[in-house]
């Protein structure tokens, strides 16, 4: 008896450290102080009703000109687990000043899967950017929805509505659901929501933020649907001569189903692209899996499958840091939206206080967020 | 229609614990006991909404 | 210290702790609870409470699977169901040996193809396939080893191969183009397979056989045996024809709907409880192997362990890799089951892809290796389950020789299948 009370205590102990641990990463709250620009925040249920109250009725910032333009889209934490598109994000939202136009930005499109760690992958349940204030937490996440949001999978996932056959996680996947389904699942649903956004604010063009390993043969590019190949390939024209970066143009393949730039690009009148970033915390073959990595992107085993010419993308040991991951995303969008403000001087959208990939690789990625300290808070808001 | 399926995978859940437990009182075998504890530990979290 | 010299450390200290735990007679399960353990804290992360937890679940769903396919199978064992069955296909075909392997290798082939886990075709056709070998006086380690080898291509056959799914999810390739590169070697084999096992079984002897079996209850009948498969056929068939009307149900809810159908049906009054609390005593080596791998593979995550190990593979010569696939998929499948499938199969494919293979056929080749891994230990997940569900009281080593000949068959046709998959593109139709 003594015995099976001891092994019980020690099941108990395990089980109350690491439920402690999943309760606080699960309700760790993240502050946004709103940009200057941010006229009100809607929430995604307000597009359609059945997701509202729910993980995923995530906070939509409205960033508007004096003048009437464009509409864009701003879609970070599709998979929060790949955080340079969070992060992207948040400083549009935190920093944008609007001219003409309009602005969506969206933090954390599948919140469900930013609470939630990938099982067996050992991610750490958070990181910290540090800032001058002294730094800003945010979660981990997953690339797809929380099993306690969305349950079970079934056996098979069958995407809507063209019924391709996909791997039943992918069911929880946010960027394999599009362009959504009503009465589906909460991932369904949650896409069919942001599709129902685009319709009805007439966004022009959607961004999809994302990261990947180097070892996936989409990265560091633009992934562009047919209506936006044009967009897209200007910017990165210009991009790569400009900015001090280069990136490259995929087009979006008619093949594969549930993807933001083919279902949203379809589905809608939007322009739809995905940006790719390098993360090689994401690589099969990463070394150590903790926080360090996550933020430097320096890996030995990484580099060695680059030297093996197994990656999609150059390494060496000065890794991929989060700032330059970060500064290609914002850059890249500037580009677009200063190329697409020429070509459409009718649904321009002009704006400033946005950095760009020189100014966040020099003062990093905490430099341009705020410190939620110096507002009052009761005008703070939290993903 | 979901959501009916979700609370019987709660049910079935709470099942399994159930016999997991009753298993781990009337076993004499330490090691068993151990692995009875360790395979219960997710199935409790699961109950809990904790993962 | 660099990255290799510390990964390979933490991974010496977990084969040291596994080889101790197992040296002073602790079982599998709890040896690589010890390696897992005695990783992190060489890894310098203490006791890792939470990663040990989120690595316990890793396979909980497929635990759930294992539970109740488990139970519905106990509950028509009680029920008397699979032993009219087995006379019934003793009476029919006692004569056509021929006829009979063929329709025992299509009835194994079926579960595992529709659910992509070999296990569930242990599970569900393992014991009656076994009953029904055993007559034909052919011994158990070699009817394990039949059982074993067609679940595990059952799992590989199309539709649903989890191995290629999960890969393929992790490479951007559509899970298109699988069916035929699936079904035509998974079938040549399984057919191979228990043609070359059973060439030397005898003849049943009806009366002997039908004599040694026991008795169906009275009234037991095919609507009572027929009604609990038809209740699981139904429901996936339902999720595929209406995927978007139906709900999801998931597997373990269909095994558990079957088995309610199997309670309700049966003749004879059966102890609910009492089998459900011998199916999870019967289950706990499986189960708890699933649970102690997925910390496993976490820490291995945690510490490095895993990417030394995917490092160390993709960076072999080429020619290197084509002849090791024999030994490092089913390897891989041994240590992180469908794990091994974004660990060493996104590399692996994306390997063969750089060097201008066809990605398709040769993932279709690699995943009919895989689950050769499932009967090696440390885990030997589904070759434990087999000779457990045959009653094999003979040592597991006799069980393994005779899988010898199939296995290396299916190694050289997967083998021979990623090496000429460019000109076997021609199978990629749909």
């Amino acid at each position: 008896m003594t015995r099976k009370a001891v092994i019980a205590a020690f099941g108990a102990a395990l089980a109350i450290f690491a439920g402690l641990s999943f309760y606080r990463s699960r309700h760790l709250r993240e502050p946004v102080v709103p940009g200057p620009s941010v006229s009100r925040v809607a929430h995604l249920g307000d597009y359609f009703g059945p997701i509202k109250g729910t993980v995923n009725d995530v906070n939509v910032y409205v960033l508007e000109g004096k003048e009437p333009g464009g509409t864009i889209l701003l879609l970070g934490g599709t998979h929060p687990e790949e955080p340079a598109g969070r992060l992207a994000a948040w400083i549009f939202a935190e920093n944008a000043k609007i001219a003409k136009g309009r602005i969506f930005v969206i933090l954390t499109a599948n919140r469900s899967a930013s609470t939630v760690t990938r099982l067996g992958g050992a991610y750490p349940p958070d990181f910290t950017i540090p800032t001058a204030w002294g730094g800003q937490k945010f979660r981990m996440g997953d690339r797809w929805s929380n099993p306690l949001d969305q349950w079970p999978d079934p056996e098979v996932y069958l995407h809507y509505p063209t019924r391709q056959e996909l791997a039943y996680v992918d069911i929880r996947n946010l960027n394999r659901a599009f362009p959504g389904r009503p009465n589906g699942t909460l991932t369904e649903k949650t896409c069919y929501a942001i599709t129902e956004l685009v319709r009805r604010e007439k966004v022009d063009i959607a961004i999809d933020f994302h990261e990947a390993e180097l070892q996936y043969p989409v990265i560091s590019t633009i992934v562009a649907h047919q209506k936006g190949a044009d967009l897209a390939a200007a910017a990165s024209m210009f991009i790569s001569s400009v900015e001090g970066f280069a990136i490259g143009v995929e087009n979006s393949p008619k093949a594969l189903r549930g993807l933001s730039h083919r279902e949203i690009g379809d589905a809608t009148d939007a322009i739809s692209l995905l940006l790719e970033a390098p993360e090689p915390f994401l690589d099969a073959t990463r070394g150590r899996t903790d926080r360090k990595l996550l933020l430097t992107g320096k890996d030995d085993f990484v580099v060695r499958a680059g030297k093996r010419g197994l990656l999609f993308e150059k390494i060496d040991e000065k890794g991929w840091p989060i700032d330059i991951r970060v500064g290609r995303h914002t850059s890249t969008v500037l580009q677009i939206l200063e190329i697409w403000s020429g070509d459409n001087p009718a649904k321009a959208v002009v704006l400033s206080g946005v950095p760009r990939y020189t100014d966040i690789v020099r003062d990093g990625v905490g430099a341009y967020l705020k410190d939620p300290k110096t507002i009052d808070p009761a005008k703070l808001f939290y993903e | 229609m979901n959501t009916i399926v979700t609370i019987l995978y709660y049910l079935l859940t709470a099942y399994v614990a159930v016999l997991l437990v009753a298993n781990f009182l009337k076993n004499k075998k330490w090691q068993d006991e151990v692995l009875y504890i360790i395979v219960l530990i997710p199935f409790v979290l699961r109950l809990l909404r904790l993962k | 210290m660099n990255a290799t010299t510390s990964a390979a450390l933490v991974l010496a200290v977990m084969v040291a702790a596994y080889a101790a735990a197992k040296a002073l007679k602790v079982s599998t399960e709890i040896s690589l609870f010890a390696a897992a353990l005695a990783g992190a804290l060489a890894g310098g992360s203490g006791i890792p409470a939470r990663h040990i937890v989120e690595g316990a679940f890793t396979y909980f769903d497929i635990v759930l699977i294992f539970v109740t396919a488990t139970l519905f199978m106990n509950l028509l064992k009680e029920s008397g169901a699979a032993v009219f069955v087995v006379r019934a296909i003793l009476r029919r075909f006692h004569r056509h040996k021929a006829p009979l392997f063929v329709l025992l290798t299509l009835l194994l082939l079926v579960p595992g193809a529709l659910t992509g886990a070999g296990s569930v075709t242990v599970l569900i056709m393992g014991g009656m396939a076994a009953t029904v070998l055993g007559t034909m006086d052919i011994p158990k380690p070699k009817v394990a080893a039949i059982i074993f080898v067609i679940a595990g291509l059952s799992a590989a056959a199309p539709p649903v191969n989890l191995w290629a799914m999960l890969t393929a999810a992790g490479t951007n390739m559509p899970y298109v183009g699988f069916f035929l590169p699936l079904l035509v070697p998974c079938v040549v084999l399984a057919l191979l397979t228990i043609f070359i096992l059973g060439w030397k079984s005898k003849p049943v002897d009806l009366e002997k056989a039908l004599a040694e079996l026991p008795e169906a209850p009275p009234k037991m009948n095919w609507v009572r045996v027929s009604f609990p498969f038809l209740v699981f056929s139904l429901l996936i068939v339902a999720g595929r024809v209406f995927p978007f009307s139906f709900p999801i149900l998931g597997l373990p809810l269909m095994f558990a709907a079957a088995a309610a159908a199997a309670f309700i049906l049966s003749p004879i009054k059966l102890a609910f409880f009492k089998t459900s609390r011998d199916t999870i005593h019967q289950l706990l080596p499986l189960i708890g192997t699933l649970t102690c791998a997925g910390i496993l593979v976490q820490v291995m995550a945690l510490t490095g362990v895993r990417g030394l190990i995917a490092i160390t593979t993709v960076t072999l010569p080429i020619t290197v890799v084509f002849l090791t696939l024999f030994l490092t998929l089913p390897v891989s499948e041994a240590v992180l089951m469908w794990g091994a499938a974004p660990v060493l199969g996104v590399p692996l494919v994306l390997l063969f892809n750089t060097i201008g293979l066809n990605p398709v056929v040769a993932l279709a080749g690699m995943s009919v290796i895989w689950p050769l891994g499932d009967a090696i230990p440390p885990t030997a997940i589904i070759g434990r389950l087999t000779t457990t569900t045959v009653g094999m009281k003979e040592p597991y080593t006799k069980f393994l020789k005779y899988c010898l000949v199939p296995a290396v068959l299916i190694a050289v046709v997967g083998t021979l299948m990623v090496v000429f998959s460019k000109k076997l593109a021609f199978l990629t139709v749909f």
